[in-house]
């Protein structure tokens, strides 16, 4: 059987010649061989070979979950807790960080009993399983008017999505469980929060960003009532406001200033620019009506 | 957020079958939620949310909901708002606006409580998250906990204000599992937490909930909620009521309590007090005394006992004017 072998994440590295015999007495403790994951390859250190470099990671690769543990025999443990749960996510980044892979990397780890290290009792052998990587779902989301093609996880928000892999900014992120409002988009004719709504699950329905509000150069009369009164201080929250209002006025659930307060009341805004906030949607809408 | 794996159920069929591998996600707003928190770590969703359970009909003399009907849908439909002001009342009064969009009634009944500890994974103590682990709230800061129902394990609220609605007006929830379909009492749907808050329904693995419905019902109803601001809050304590008087006499009370019970607390115990009686502010009074009989307070939440029953005093006194 082959040796287990330990794998570490550290970037940038190559063989230190100085540091080269402490690893490898590590090992011979250990009966284990090391692999070096950097972002351009792995290193294959053994106790008693000289390092070699095995292939390049291929771009798909280079994303990993690890294991942590302060030692060597640490690691080993944790790399076979995290192999025997099956979406292992433990992810920290240490300056020596000793860890193990536990997600499909080019590379596996074979299961085979590391000797005792210094009289401490040895892990539990790590099974001999490969942990999938999460699978990664084609999608395709309507947004301001365009389809959208995309490989996305399930646990990729829309608003994930729209920031980071559309580019569409103009949606904030505030508090991402619900709370603030500054993620409000359109799905279909309701206001929701993207931050609450998984990508795999806003298919088949036009949704609709800031950025898909004004009609070319002439913006959308919410947009426009909002620069005439003012209507935020730093602006963070201001999509959400003018998404959430919008949809609001065609709801037509509320009338009064204190009608509007409530029906906003999933907007947060920190500046407080609450009173200029209700006079723009009050202009926007009698400006509607 | 860990990863997970996806499935879009295309029928009630798949749902079920697919059960076993998962967990069903509806309008996300509590699961996604609870997932980011690292609170519930499926291994794979079942999106239920495209299921055509999205109906809201008359049935018999009552009404029929769908499980997957949006909050928002289930507030402002006209047969909710003329036979049943009081879940309208429940529904606006529970999150945002857009939160009510997306949110179900499936998912609204099942939301897990609001419990800071239980959402704080660095707390190790908490027997909702951790069976055996301890509980932080008792003893720690327990403003928002509840006062009816609790035991040495827990003292969480059920946090739902559509539930306490619910609760007064005798729904009945119908699931659809891998033994067949059956009907549940919405007052026996969920569970004192007692030894095992982890257990929170009487749902068993792979049932999923289809539809609701109400009986008809006569009298005022109203739903009074009580909070720390004036919106977007969940609730200190809040009562749900349904009173018919003729002729001077209180014929039929309905009494729920929010905010205040580890369950959707229904107070048979208050509408014995109002039934055959003329509504004053004293029999108010003693049947908010009846409601908390049994009311244990914490060191930060024994207020309220006390609001409680002022909340129902108010809410007695708004349907019998
Ligand atoms: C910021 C914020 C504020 C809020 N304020 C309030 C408030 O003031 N009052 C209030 O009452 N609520 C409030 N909520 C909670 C909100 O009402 C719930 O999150 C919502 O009702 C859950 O419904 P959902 O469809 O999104 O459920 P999901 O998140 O999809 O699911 C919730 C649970 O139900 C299960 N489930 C869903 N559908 C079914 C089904 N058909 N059969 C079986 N199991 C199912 C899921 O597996 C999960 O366990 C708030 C939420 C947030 C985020
Ligand atoms: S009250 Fe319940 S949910 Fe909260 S910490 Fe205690 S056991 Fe956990
Ligand atoms: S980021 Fe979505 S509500 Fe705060
Ligand atoms: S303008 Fe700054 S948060 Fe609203």
């Amino acid at each position: 059987m082959r040796r287990p072998r330990v794998l570490a994440f550290i970037d940038p590295w190559s063989p230190d010649p100085a540091e080269l015999p402490a690893i490898q007495a590590h090992l011979r403790g250990l009966g284990a061989e090391l692999g070096v994951v950097t972002k351009r390859g792995t290193w294959l250190v053994t106790p008693d070979d000289p390092p070699a470099r095995l292939a390049e990671a291929p771009e798909a690769d280079r994303s990993f979950e690890v294991a942590d543990g302060a030692t060597l025999v640490e690691a080993l443990a944790a790399a076979g807790d995290a192999m025997r749960t099956p979406a292992p996510m433990t992810f920290t980044r240490r300056e020596w960080a000793l860890t193990s892979i536990a997600a499909g990397f080019s590379l596996a780890l074979f299961g085979c009993k590391g000797k005792p290290h210094e009289d401490k009792p040895a892990p539990a052998p790590p099974p001999v399983v490969k942990a999938p990587m999460p699978p990664e779902y084609d999608i395709v989301l309507s947004v301001n008017g365009s389809d959208r093609k995309l490989k996305v996880e399930a646990r990729v928000s829309l608003l994930d999505a729209l920031r980071e892999r559309l580019g569409l900014t103009g949606t904030k992120k505030g508090c991402d469980h619900g709370q603030c409002g500054a993620c409000t988009v359109h799905f279909g004719e309701r206001r929701i929060k993207s931050c609450m709504q998984l990508a795999v699950m806003s298919q088949g329905m036009k949704i609709t960003t800031i950025e898909g509000l004004a009609q070319g150069d002439t913006l959308h009369p919410m947009q426009a009532a909002f620069v005439a009164h003012d209507g935020f201080q730093c602006g963070y929250c201001t999509p959400g406001q003018i998404m959430s209002a919008v949809a609001m006025l065609a709801e037509g659930h509320a009338k009064t200033d204190d009608e509007v307060r409530e029906m906003m009341s999933g907007n947060l805004c920190r500046c407080g620019a609450y009173p200029n906030i209700i006079a723009a949607i009050q202009a926007a809408r009698k400006g509607a009506a | 957020m860990e990863p997970f794996g996806y499935i879009a159920a295309a029928d009630e069929k798949m749902a079920i079958d697919e059960a076993p591998r998962g967990t069903f996600i509806a309008g996300g707003t509590n699961m996604v939620d609870y997932m980011r928190l690292g609170v519930i770590k499926p291994t794979t969703l079942i999106d239920v949310s495209r299921l055509p359970l999205t109906n809201i009909e008359a049935a018999g003399d009552g009404v029929k909901i769908g499980a997957l009907v949006r909050n928002s849908d289930l507030a402002y439909h006209p047969l909710i708002q003329q036979k049943y002001p009081v879940l309208a009342e429940a529904l606006l009064s529970g999150a945002s606006p857009q939160i009510r969009n997306m949110a179900t009634t499936g998912g609204n009944i099942l939301q897990r409580t609001r419990c800071p500890y239980f959402r704080d994974m660095h707390y190790a103590q908490c027997n909702k998250r951790q069976p055996g682990s301890g509980c932080a709230a008792i003893g720690g800061f327990n403003r928002s906990h509840a006062v009816l129902g609790g035991s040495p394990a827990c003292i969480a609220t059920n946090p739902s204000d559509m539930n306490v609605a619910m609760a007064a007006l005798d729904a009945t929830v119908h699931v659809h599992g891998p033994s067949g379909e059956r009907d549940i009492a919405f007052v026996d749907f969920h569970t004192l937490p007692g030894d095992h808050p982890e257990v929170e329904t009487v749902l068993q693995p792979g049932e999923l909930i289809t539809y609701v419905t109400l009986p008809a019902v006569t009298g005022k109803q109203h739903y009074l909620k009580v909070r720390d601001r004036a919106s977007f809050a969940f609730a200190l304590a809040s009562a749900a009521v349904v009173l018919d008087v003729q002729g001077g006499t209180i014929h039929g009370a309905r009494v729920a309590l929010g905010g205040v019970g580890t369950k959707p607390w229904r107070a048979k115990e208050a509408e014995a007090a109002l039934v055959g009686q003329a509504p004053s502010p004293a029999v108010f009074a003693k049947a908010a005394d009846a409601a908390l009989a049994g009311a244990k307070g914490q060191p930060t939440n024994a207020f309220k006992i006390e609001l409680a029953k002022r909340t129902l005093v108010r809410a007695l006194t708004e349907v019998s004017k």
